[in-house]
């Protein structure tokens, strides 16, 4: 009985470990590697030892050329701008929505609401080629705003915001507006400030896939000064034809150290956004 | 307006009365609506339903992205060259047997993670946050440190290979073991979300159906056959769909790892069509590709929602 559960209890250590390794150890690869030149991230390898997971004798080399030879700061100031439009234009609309949707009576509302339904099913990232042409033509192309403008209006976003709407009771509302409160009165006052969770987690699945995105902003955008992260370490290069790997992997740690940062952070938000897509999806 | 003619058109507005004449208020309040709805619903109708139109159309039509305006009506001849030559049936092969891979290990893995995951284990929470790592990782990311991972010469799973005794593997350079990899890395990837979603519906099962199943001698695996796999049935068909979705879409890979090699072992569809409209400016070519994409990522929702909406309905 007890030798049982002794058996169990290591045979569940062993499992997490695994786990934990098999996902971390990739990163801590990457990252161990960034701060090493490039004998020592191959003399690491082969054999292996531990020590390709530990940055013994770090040095930040591969940082500063990375950020002397790169335009990496450039494209990350790109990001942060189209990434905090997004959210903030993502939010404002879905929310305006939203509340046309659950709390204003209007004929054709199921219409509206099929519309934006059907956009659900669309696999737009496989529309590539016509969307360039629609942004392009609106003489988008090369622009910030053009690698923000197609998802501002979010069908997710509309789903999750008006699930909370409907969720939240109207007798604030109603009391305001016997006093003779305007709807917009009572959508900035009232049903605003009490959506927060919803808000954030949507503000933050957006920053997630607007800091993430690399197929758009690779077809749009071609000029340098307006390139954005992702497509910045794509264009580093591959293995195969690289001086230096150190420097791709500083590149890689740049580019994901914010994202890792705000996930551990605001776990939670994320988590529950993600499931809630799932159900509700 | 004064209170007293609000309450009044408030209560007037309850009664519903269809086939009247709005009222004064009925209809400041459609204005009020289409203010509200009229800047998401543009960018919808321009950024959604207009390139669907433009796809549609340019099907029919021969031109390049960089003359659009040369363009040549060609009728059905871009589905008919579909056929003809050998490229998209391949290509759409390719990206099946990946998205057929990736479902076949992510649904599996992702329900036993969940499993453990939803037990009582020490550093759960921790668990939890590596599996989600690379979900909030980029693809661009991930593509890069698996493709210095799979290093034929000095990457760490050769490395490790080594230790354990085994030969070296080429992995991303050779024509049967590439799709392979892409599949394998598409699984560490996107297990962790797999995983929250089987969680999410594992929290909505409730324990005291295992639980009296149990006092009447049901053992674990009976309990988990009989009870959880099938209440879970809905959360399944939707993990399902989404991997499948999101599979028939992967470009990053195909892009940054194996530019669709070799020899095409890896040509991913989206991959196809990028580099048919932007690469060999067949934009007409590249736009019927992307109609059968589309049908095809439809004909997927569809079976979903009618199956959803069917059966399984406990």
């Amino acid at each position: 009985m007890r030798t049982t559960r002794i058996r169990r209890t290591a045979l569940t250590l062993v499992i997490i470990l695994l786990i934990i390794a098999c996902f971390l150890a990739p990163y801590a690869w990457v990252v161990a590697s960034s701060l090493k030149n490039q004998f020592t991230v191959f003399g690491d390898v082969t054999p292996l030892s531990w020590r390709a997971f530990v940055p013994v004798g770090a040095t930040i080399e591969n940082y500063v050329s990375l950020f002397e030879r790169t335009n990496i700061l450039r494209a990350l100031l790109n990001t942060a701008i189209v990434a905090i439009g997004q959210v903030a234009f993502t939010l404002l609309l879905c929310s305006m929505a939203a509340y046309a949707l659950t709390r204003i009576k209007f004929p054709g509302a199921h219409i509206v609401f099929m519309l934006i339904l059907l956009t659900f099913l669309l696999p737009i990232e496989a529309m590539m080629v016509p969307l360039y042409q629609v942004v392009s033509g609106l003489g988008l192309s090369n622009t910030l705003v053009g690698i923000m403008i197609p998802w501002i209006a979010s069908p997710f976003g509309l789903f999750l915001l008006k699930q909370a709407f409907e969720e939240l009771p109207t007798e604030l509302e109603d009391a305001a507006r016997i006093d003779g409160a305007g709807h917009v009165r009572i959508f900035f006052s009232i049903v605003l400030p009490n959506v927060k969770v919803p808000m954030v987690t949507l503000g933050l699945i957006t920053f997630l896939f607007c800091w993430n995105s690399f197929l758009w902003p690779l077809v749009i955008v071609q000029d340098p000064a307006r390139q954005i992260i992702q497509v910045a370490i794509a264009q580093q290069g591959s293995p195969t034809q690289l001086p230096n790997w150190g420097e791709t992997f500083a590149g890689a740690t740049v580019a994901t150290v914010p994202l890792i940062l705000l996930f551990l952070v605001l776990q939670k938000y994320f988590t529950q956004g993600m499931a809630t897509s799932g159900i509700k999806g | 307006m004064s209170t007293g003619e609000q309450i009044l058109t408030v209560s007037a507005g309850a009664k519903t009365r269809p086939r009247k004449a709005a009222t004064r208020r009925q209809k400041q309040e459609r204005l009020v609506a289409v203010g509200f709805l009229a800047p998401f619903m543009l960018l919808l109708l321009i950024f959604q339903y207009v390139p669907l139109l433009v796809m549609a159309r340019n099907s029919f039509y021969d031109y390049s992205l960089l003359n659009p305006a040369a363009e040549k009506f060609v009728g059905l001849r871009n589905f008919a060259d579909m056929i003809e030559y050998d490229d998209a049936g391949r290509s759409f092969g390719i990206t099946f047997l990946f998205a057929f891979g990736v479902v076949a290990f992510v649904i599996p893995i992702a329900f036993a993670l969940a499993l453990f995951l939803n037990s009582k284990l020490p550093a759960r929470g921790l668990v939890r946050t590596m599996i989600m790592l690379p979900v909030v990782t980029s693809s661009v990311v991930t593509a890069t440190m698996w493709s210095f991972l799979l290093d034929p010469s000095n990457g760490l799973i050769n490395g490790a290979l080594d230790i354990v005794g085994i030969t070296r593997q080429p992995f991303l350079t050779s024509t049967t073991q590439a799709l392979p990899s892409l599949i394998a890395m598409t699984l560490w990837q996107q297990v962790g979300f797999g995983t929250i979603l089987f969680l999410a519906g594992l929290q909505g099962v409730p324990s005291e159906l295992g639980e009296a199943a149990r006092i009447d001698g049901a053992t674990r695996w009976q309990v988990l056959w009989n009870i959880t796999i099938p209440l879970l049935s809905r959360t399944t068909l939707f993990v399902v769909v989404i991997m499948t979705v999101f599979s028939l879409q992967t470009f990053a890979p195909a892009f940054l790892m194996t530019q669709g090699g070799p020899q095409e072992a890896t040509n991913l569809i989206v991959y196809h069509i990028y580099n048919t409209a932007f690469i060999m400016q067949q934009a007409g070519y590249a736009s019927a590709l992307s109609v059968v994409l589309l049908l095809v990522v439809l004909a997927i929702s569809m079976v979903q929602m009618a199956l959803l909406r069917s059966r399984w309905n406990y």
